[in-house]
């Protein structure tokens, strides 16, 4: 292995730009900029080979890569003193194939969420994922964060849509997993070993998902009540109902719930009238919303937390669903406590939620380090999300990993031994 | 190598009564449901408990003994297929509950416990276990896990897979790991995603957190014949097209109609083709999608449609469907179950080629799938007593497997890869997808002792080039060579 760190960007870059089939390599520019580290040099990819050959070339060069997709959670896991190589996936974009009869497709990696959800509703389908910033958020980064939405409470997330990829391994080898069809156990599922690895096992340049089709209707039942003590038994009054909603959303302080049935027309209805009833008996005050007004409900919701001009630190909490309550009331204290501004939104049926905080970066740091000491390993965790450098050096992204860590680490040294692709941004610090 | 130190070692571990020494009581675990591959294990074990599994994986691994677990034995790719200079690990004693966890709609298991107990033990609390593969009542959560099973109501409720929050694992070198947990999204890699569906190649499973559902308000179940498999694959279509996911939709064909017909009655008109579909959600749900579904099935032309009035009747359909295996018994003295996947669209031309190939052949074929994911179960029947048969049918099996192939499809949507269909990988994966995936195997089990040659082919299962070679095109353009 040669390594020529200390050559300039624009030599690197010349040396690189020698390997590729196009000269598809740039010194950094300002807008490169992450967490306030200048990138050496980029690259933008316009083909599966592209990556590939960048991707030798750096193992061989000894030089680190991070991939960049819509750049929306580039911020996300450890900060970086140095980067070398940035990858940027946004020209290798395209939906390859709809198979609207299969309900599956297969889309490049650098294509938004938007754009592809855009050419599926041709045929009235969609892929089930709504996490923020779909308009900016690529596939690739999609599922290399394993990141979703509300509707996660019918459909799953990333993990649980994926039926095929095609990734590129820091050697530059490309491999394939799984395939187009939505049942198949032929071989190891690469596909769902890559989602949520943060690029820390290969760069994703392809993924076929299987799709749902979209709803004839749609209503939002918006409930608010008196205290967050009264969500976690709404919620189980809406299950025992065996009520199907596709979304069970929380948002406080104070304490509202965002039901959402998609389905047809009079069904959607009914089951929201349903959960007005229910709501009624926990003490809530509901309307139920639909058109304009349930887009605009939802984008609020949204941007509760991941609003563009929300500044700030955004934690993941995940909890035992039937601790919903507790760990509410855990965060609201804490807050408090630490003088902290706070709001949270989040899956109420499952037990996933977003904190967004604002407030001194000791105090963050401390409200971090209570709630985590607080959940026992398997039951729970609060990572952080988005952070300034400062915070994620004082308690770190992840917490506590469990006796896994030994296991990850080897399978991270198998699939990248020269530890070229995003050294320690991977969960766990891979 | 085992030698009688070995097995004194292991007796230490598992007591005299948890060690299967004997030849004859070893004939029992010879082989899982792939009754044509047999081999007979070095001893067998019946640990009671994670740490005796620790115990005897640790002790394998000191020795380099190669060892395979082994649930119930009803696997149909030879995924529990012993090795014979090595151990199985019997995992049925470990079959208690755990945990119940109804607040939280979560049951923690040992792996020996059986599919369908897992129902009843929160059925009256009003839930269940999705996954309900047909041998629901006699396989286990541990070969379940193994080979990420699916059952007929997949198609809207997903895999095993979907349903496996946390496992609790004896790693190749013994160490004990916790991969998932029992909330969602644990921090780290998503191994628990690459081990459910590993077939026991990655490490053998102590427990498992499982996620169960609320059962569904209403259920409502369709049987409709019709004159060809084309007009009822075209009445799936119109199903998908009118975006509804029913909870299942099931197709078999006359000669699985007619085999079930015979061996349970369970009343279904003597057909080219029937449907089973089965829809769930609330009342009014369930109540307006089984109106579209009642026109499709007009529109092409369906007749002796059966609505179930209650869950008897519900029961007697889908025991017709679910016997359809056993019940080629009745109608052929051997028979060989295929299972591949197609694009669901691909149905009527893949089923036309299935037809001529059975006409070439002289073997009957009957076809039963899930017509919803594209899951094919071609039942290839024979007769050992006449000679050349049973090859002829492993042959005839094999080939629709390359039509599946040829449509984009899988080598297997449920029974998984085993001894049975190693040599068969080559074909639908490339060397650098097969050399990726032995990397998740050498960093588990860089030894190779944990089920060995299965699911991967080998120069020793497959001859020394397995299959035909695909260059891949990263390959070609100088990119990359072979591992
Ligand atoms: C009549 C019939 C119908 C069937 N229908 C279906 C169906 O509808 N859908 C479907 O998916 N399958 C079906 N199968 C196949 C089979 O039942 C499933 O594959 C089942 O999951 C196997 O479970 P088992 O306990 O018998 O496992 P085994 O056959 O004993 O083992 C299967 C695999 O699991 C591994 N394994 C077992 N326990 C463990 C453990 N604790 N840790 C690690 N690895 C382990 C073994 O090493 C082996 O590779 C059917 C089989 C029969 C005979």
């Amino acid at each position: 292995m040669t390594t020529i760190t200390s050559a300039s960007p624009a030599d690197a870059v010349a040396d690189l730009n020698s390997r590729l089939d196009a000269p598809v390599a740039r010194v950094a520019a300002h807008t490169d900029i992450i967490d306030g580290v200048l990138p050496r040099l980029v690259v933008e990819p316009a083909t599966p080979a592209q990556v590939s050959q960048t991707l030798a070339w750096a193992t061989e060069r000894g030089r680190t890569v991070i991939v960049r997709g819509g750049g929306t959670k580039i911020g996300w896991g450890p900060t970086s003193s140095s980067i070398e190589v940035l990858l940027s996936m946004s020209e290798l974009d395209g939906v390859e194939a709809h198979r609207h009869g299969d309900l599956t497709a297969t889309v490049q990696a650098g294509t938004t969420l938007s754009a592809l959800n855009a050419v599926l509703a041709e045929h009235r389908q969609w892929l089930a994922l709504d996490p923020p910033d779909e308009d900016s958020a690529t596939i690739g980064g999609i599922v290399a964060t394993n990141d979703s939405g509300p509707r996660r409470h019918w459909h799953g997330a990333p993990r649980d849509l994926i039926i095929g990829m095609t990734l590129v391994r820091a050697d530059g080898v490309i491999a394939h997993s799984g395939g187009i069809v939505v049942k198949n156990v032929a071989g190891y599922d690469l596909a769902r070993l890559l989602t949520g690895s943060f690029g820390s096992l290969g760069v994703i340049v392809n993924a076929t998902f299987k799709l749902a089709p979209l709803a004839e209707a749609s209503r939002t039942v918006v409930v608010d009540f008196p205290g967050t003590d009264q969500c976690a038994p709404y919620v189980a009054g809406l299950v025992a109902q065996a009520s199907m909603p596709t979304a069970l959303e929380l948002a406080a302080p104070p304490a509202r719930m965002l039901v959402r049935f998609e389905s047809v027309e009079t069904v959607a209805e009914q089951q929201a009238s349903h959960a007005v009833t229910i709501a009624g008996q926990h003490g809530g005050t509901a309307v139920v919303l639909t058109g304009d007004d349930e887009t605009c409900a939802w984008r609020a919701h949204d941007a509760r937390v991941f609003g563009a001009d929300q500044g700030g630190t955004i934690l993941k909490v995940v909890t035992m669903p039937a601790e919903l309550s507790s760990t509410l009331a855990r965060i609201g204290e804490e807050a408090q406590a630490n003088q902290l501004d706070y709001a949270v939104t989040g899956r109420a049926g499952l037990g996933v939620l977003h904190v967004l905080l604002t407030g001194g970066a000791a105090a963050r740091a401390s409200i971090i380090m209570a709630l985590r000491s607080r959940v026992p390993l398997g039951q729970g965790s609060v990572v952080v999300r988005r952070a300034d450098a400062e915070l994620k050096s004082l308690v770190g992204v992840w917490g506590p990993i469990g006796d896994g860590l030994p296991i990850m680490r080897e399978v991270k040294r198998r699939f990248d031994p020269t530890g070229t692709l995003g050294p320690g941004r991977g969960p766990g610090g891979l | 190598m085992i030698d009688s130190d070995f097995l004194s070692e292991l007796e230490r571990i598992v007591g005299t009564d948890g060690l299967v020494r004997d030849e004859s009581e070893l004939l029992t675990y010879e082989s899982d449901g792939l009754m044509s591959h047999r081999s007979r294990p070095a001893a067998a074990v019946l640990p009671e408990t994670a740490e005796q599994v620790q115990a005897v994986v640790r002790l394998c691994h000191q020795r380099t003994v190669p060892f395979v677990a082994r649930g119930q034995g009803t696997g149909l790719s030879g995924g529990a297929l012993p090795h014979p200079e090595g151990v199985l690990i019997v995992m049925t004693r470990m079959n208690r509950v755990l945990d119940i966890d109804i607040p939280n709609q979560r049951i923690t298991v040992e792996p020996g416990v059986i599919n369908l107990e897992v129902t009843r033990q929160v059925a009256s609390d009003g839930y269940y276990y999705a996954p309900d593969p047909s041998s629901q009542v006699i396989c286990s959560i541990g070969g379940n896990l193994a080979e990420n099973s699916g059952g007929a109501h997949c198609l809207k409720y997903g895999f095993t897979v979907h349903h496996v929050l946390g496992v609790e694992a004896v790693l190749p070198d013994g160490e004990m790991v916790h991969l998932g947990g029992a909330a969602l999204d644990s921090p780290g890699l998503d191994l628990l995603g690459v081990v459910v569906g590993s077939e026991g190649t990655l490490a053998v499973v102590t427990k498992v957190t499982l996620r169960v559902l609320r059962r569904p308000q209403a259920v409502r179940t369709l049987l409709a014949a019709f004159d060809s498999t084309d007009a009822a694959g075209n009445a799936v279509s119109d199903v998908i097209a009118a975006g509804i996911i029913p909870a299942a939709i099931e197709m078999m064909d006359r000669t699985t109609i007619r085999a079930a017909e015979a061996a349970v009655q369970p009343g279904f008109p003597d057909a080219e083709a029937v449907l089973i579909v089965e829809l769930d959600g609330s009342q009014s749900e369930v109540e307006t999608r089984f109106k579209q579904i009642e026109a499709v099935c007009a529109r092409n032309q369906a007749w002796g449609v059966q609505v179930a009035q209650d869950d008897a009747q519900r029961g007697r359909i889908w025991m017709g469907r679910k016997a359809a295996f056993a019940a080629m018994g009745r109608v052929s003295p051997n028979y060989y179950v295929q299972d591949g996947v197609i694009p669901r669209s691909t149905l009527p031309e893949v089923l036309r080629r299935i037809r001529a190939l059975e006409q070439r052949s002289g073997l009957t074929i009957g076809n039963v799938f899930h017509a919803g994911d594209g899951n094919l179960h071609p039942l290839v029947c024979y007769d050992e007593a006449v000679e050349g048969q049973a090859e002829l049918a492993e042959h005839v099996a094999s080939e629709i497997l390359s039509y599946c192939l040829d449509v984009g499809g899988s080598l297997t949507g449920e029974h998984g890869i085993g001894s049975d269909k190693a040599c068969h990988m080559p074909k639908m994966f490339s060397a650098d997808d097969l050399a990726t995936m032995q990397l998740v195997r050498v960093a588990f089990d860089p030894d190779g002792i944990c089920n060995p040659d299965k699911l991967f082919p080998t120069p020793r299962l497959c001859g020394e080039v397995p299959g035909p070679y695909r260059a891949h095109p990263a390959e070609t353009a100088g990119l990359a060579a072979r591992v």
